[in-house]
């Protein structure tokens, strides 16, 4: 019998080796979620802290609401279509234009200046500016939007254009390959995990374009609608548009990280971009 | 051409060869400067509610600048930068090392810093700035919770890509741990450090800029906003080139000196 | 004599996550007396450099008895050093700096091991390159850099970790000339792990011949050669018979003979 809870034990224990990883980290963020939930009930919390506390269980709760009542999903439409329309401006502008910098050395030079100006200033400073512009209908988002994912997705192709093996293109060029040719068959082939790494970097962009472009001058979206419930205190309704938000933003950076490494499986070096 | 004007001919060059996209991009900008100014001076019918052209945003600068109210801006945001900015380094680099450096400890934060890091915490900011309130503490509130993470992350890759040689040297000679974490790995870490700020001054600018947008009264962004609702647009266009010129200066400033502090790093790239 | 380093029934076996696990020595004895140069040559991941690592105090071994001058081996200290194959040079100090790291950790004062450094550096002809730093540095100075570092904590035993195998064959030889007259000089131990007949016959007293792995020894063999040596020696006949004695003894092991017999 003993040999027998000893094999036991041998199980667990390596059932718990070679998924310490998951259980280590699934269990952290667990508990944290179990502290915020219990933390009302063992402390009574001061007055002026009970008004902003709020537990997961409510969150979850207001979000039931929110979506029984319709009042969420015109939100999550409008941002929606925000996040997509902005992003996908970004795509058809910055991939081209990405392409042709990283091909022409004189273009490259010449708009140089302004790409690293603007990329490192946060796009975020014309969001007045655009207000003044566009209003606070649906536009200025869009552009707001735009504007931060077309940096991330410009400069990567670029880069992805830029690094292309230039014995490669001399190979394709000797059997008499055009430049649109060459395009096709080496430089875009080449560039096509930098595109994605810059995808995944855009889509934060996007995503952070659309929060706060509803923050300040909108009448819809979710970032309206997380405004909107701070300043009546509904610190749930606050936290159900942030866990959206975080779901979307962890959903569809995970989806391109995998796209990433499928399309990176040829590349003998890693260049992480954080 | 006789020879001594040949010769001034390959000097020039040689010259333009070498400093070529420097000159063009010199001329991209002053062109287009020109460009903007000659088109809504004798051009475009400028319309001052919607659009400004170069001599009116120098003529707005000035100013500013001598009436002190562009300093007074700065500094206010300034203040709230560094202090957040100041503590994510604090917080940061600690807990990036200690993520590298102990197994057991990157597997428990990890998940869970990795999905704070991707997920939009300006999402956040309303929040902050009703328990916080609209001064220094909410400011510094935001900027240290976007600015912390490339600097946990980025010392949490310098960390694990520590040369396990040296650790080992330094060891065989009689080194403890605090011999590893001071002569190894804080010297080791240095570059991603440096790049882990040029990538976080990004992210702080944009707390300073989402909290002054909202609710406050005073710094940089408060102004670019004012101007915006008064439809002040030269000292608006003014006041956003300043913020770019500051976010250029740090940024390209820390690329320059993760190469000087990499000297004995071949080739090592990070954005 | 009391033997300077004895190794008794050493074992060791590493366990490494979701693989099987590896014995690398397995009552593994030795014995070295003071002064003494000793070679260990042997195949492939017989244990060789395991055992310097456990000399070293890096590795603890699974049983058996380690000691040096009579006191049992328990971690690193600095009466024996280590001159790594892959250098080991901190990258961002300069080479006096980095000749210092042994006593800087011993808590010397600054001037003084400024002054020991100098003096080792100048032992190995680097005087004009004390202010460089290892990028600027080719392979054989780099590991003349680091045999400075090893000699500078006035080290009992030289441990060397195949420490040319780095190094182009010309640079080798020099190195290996070069060993030997500062060795003659300061006298120490001298384990010394190579791939190489040639070298270990060169430089040692004695060369001790391990089997595959588990790693155990094989043989020894006395290198009668007389001392100073120099290259002309290696072009003589005894040196020739010397090296086709350890390599039939080595030939065995290498052809996996004693794979898979087990113990």
């Amino acid at each position: 019998m003993e040999s027998r809870a000893r094999g036991e034990m041998n199980t667990l224990a390596s059932f718990y080796r070679e998924r310490e990883q998951a259980i280590l980290g699934g269990g952290f963020i667990l508990l944290l979620i179990l502290i915020w939930q219990i933390v009302p009930a063992l402390i009574s919390l001061p007055r002026g802290i009970a008004l902003f506390f709020t537990t997961p269980v409510e969150v979850i709760k207001s979000f039931y609401q929110l979506v029984v009542r319709n009042e969420i999903q015109s939100h999550v439409y409008t941002s929606a279509v925000e996040f997509v329309v902005g992003l996908g401006l970004a795509i058809v502008v910055g991939l081209p234009l990405g392409l042709v910098m990283g091909r022409s050395k004189i273009l490259d030079a010449m708009l140089d200046p302004f790409v690293t100006a603007f990329n490192a200033t946060p796009r975020l400073v014309f969001l007045p500016l655009l207000i003044l512009w566009l209003g606070i209908g649906i536009w200025s988002k869009i552009m707001i939007v735009f504007v931060g994912a077309l940096f991330p997705l410009l400069i990567n192709t670029y880069e992805g254009v830029k690094n292309v093996d230039r014995v490669l293109v001399n190979v394709v060029r000797s059997f008499g390959a055009s430049e649109w040719q060459t395009m096709k068959v080496v430089v875009l082939p080449n560039s096509v995990p930098y595109i994605v790494a810059g995808l995944r970097l855009a889509i934060g962009r996007a995503l952070l374009g659309v929060v706060v472009g509803e923050f300040f001058g909108a009448s819809r979206g979710l970032g309206f609608m997380i405004a909107g419930a701070a300043t009546n205190y509904k610190v749930d309704v606050v936290f159900v548009g942030v866990t959206i938000f975080m779901g979307l933003s962890l959903a569809l950076t995970h989806l391109v990280k995998r796209l990433e490494a499928r399309l990176s499986r040829w590349r003998p070096d890693e260049v992480k971009t954080f | 051409m006789n020879s001594a004007e040949r010769q001034r001919a390959m000097v020039f060059k040689r010259f333009y060869a070498e400093y070529q996209r420097l000159i063009l991009g010199m001329v991209s900008v002053v062109g287009m400067m020109i460009l903007w100014e000659l088109a809504f001076t004798y051009v475009i019918p400028l319309n001052p509610f919607f659009f400004t052209k170069p001599s009116l945003i120098a003529e707005a600068f000035k100013q500013q600048i001598v009436s002190g109210s562009l300093w007074h801006d700065v500094a206010i945001s300034s203040k709230a930068f560094l202090l957040g900015f100041g503590l994510a380094v604090v917080v940061g680099i600690p807990i990036g090392v200690f993520m590298g450096w102990r197994r057991r400890a990157e597997y428990t934060l990890d998940p869970f810093l990795t999905a704070l890091y991707a997920s939009p915490l300006v999402a956040l900011a309303p929040l902050l700035i009703i328990i916080f309130g609209v001064g220094l503490t909410g400011k510094v509130a935001l900027i240290f919770l976007l600015s912390v993470f490339p600097f946990i992350f980025n010392v949490f890759a310098g960390v694990k890509c520590t040369d396990r040689l040296l650790v080992n040297v330094v060891r065989s000679f009689g080194g403890r741990e605090k011999d590893i974490y001071f002569k190894v790995i804080l010297p080791s870490i240095m570059p991603y450090i440096v790049a882990g700020a040029r990538i976080a001054i990004g992210r702080g600018i944009v707390g300073i800029l989402v909290t002054e947008f909202y609710a406050a009264s005073e710094g940089i962004g408060f102004a670019i906003s004012r101007f915006g609702d008064t439809y002040r647009l030269p000292d608006m266009f003014a006041a956003i080139m300043v913020l770019m010129i500051v976010a250029v200066g740090l940024t390209e400033g820390l690329r320059k000196l993760e190469t000087l502090l990499a000297p004995w790093k071949v080739g090592q790239e990070a954005r | 004599m009391v033997p300077c380093i004895e190794a008794r029934s050493l074992t060791l076996t590493f366990t490494p996550k979701n693989r099987d696990p590896v014995t690398a020595l397995q009552g593994f004895d030795l014995q070295v007396s003071k002064g003494e140069f000793l070679s260990l040559v042997g195949p492939s991941g017989c244990g060789k450099s395991t055992f310097l690592n456990v000399l070293l105090g890096l590795l603890k071994p699974d049983s058996g008895e380690l000691s040096l001058n009579g006191k049992q081996i328990d971690g690193p200290g600095q009466e024996r050093a280590m001159v790594f194959q892959e250098f080991g040079l901190l990258p961002w100090r300069t080479v006096l700096a980095n000749v210092q790291l042994g006593l800087e950790l011993k808590g010397v004062a600054p001037s003084i091991r400024h002054e020991r450094a100098l003096d080792l550096i100048k032992l190995v002809g680097l005087e004009r390159f004390q202010n460089h730093y290892p990028h600027e540095l080719s392979g054989g100075m780099k590991q003349r850099v680091g045999l400075a570092r090893a000699l500078a904590t006035e080290p009992e035993v030289l441990l060397m970790d195949e420490p040319f195998a780095a190094l182009d064959a010309q640079t080798r030889d020099l190195m290996q000339t070069e060993l030997l007259q500062i060795w003659e000089r300061t006298k120490k131990t001298v384990l010394f792990v190579t791939h190489s007949i040639e070298e270990a016959a060169y430089l040692s007293d004695r060369v001790v011949i391990m089997t595959a792995r588990p790693g155990r020894m094989k043989n020894v063999f006395k290198i009668d050669l007389p001392r100073p040596r120099d290259y002309e020696m290696r072009l003589t006949p005894e040196f020739n018979d010397i090296k086709a004695k350890i390599w039939s003894t080595l030939k065995d092991e290498l052809s996996g003979k004693a794979a898979g017999n087990g113990i």
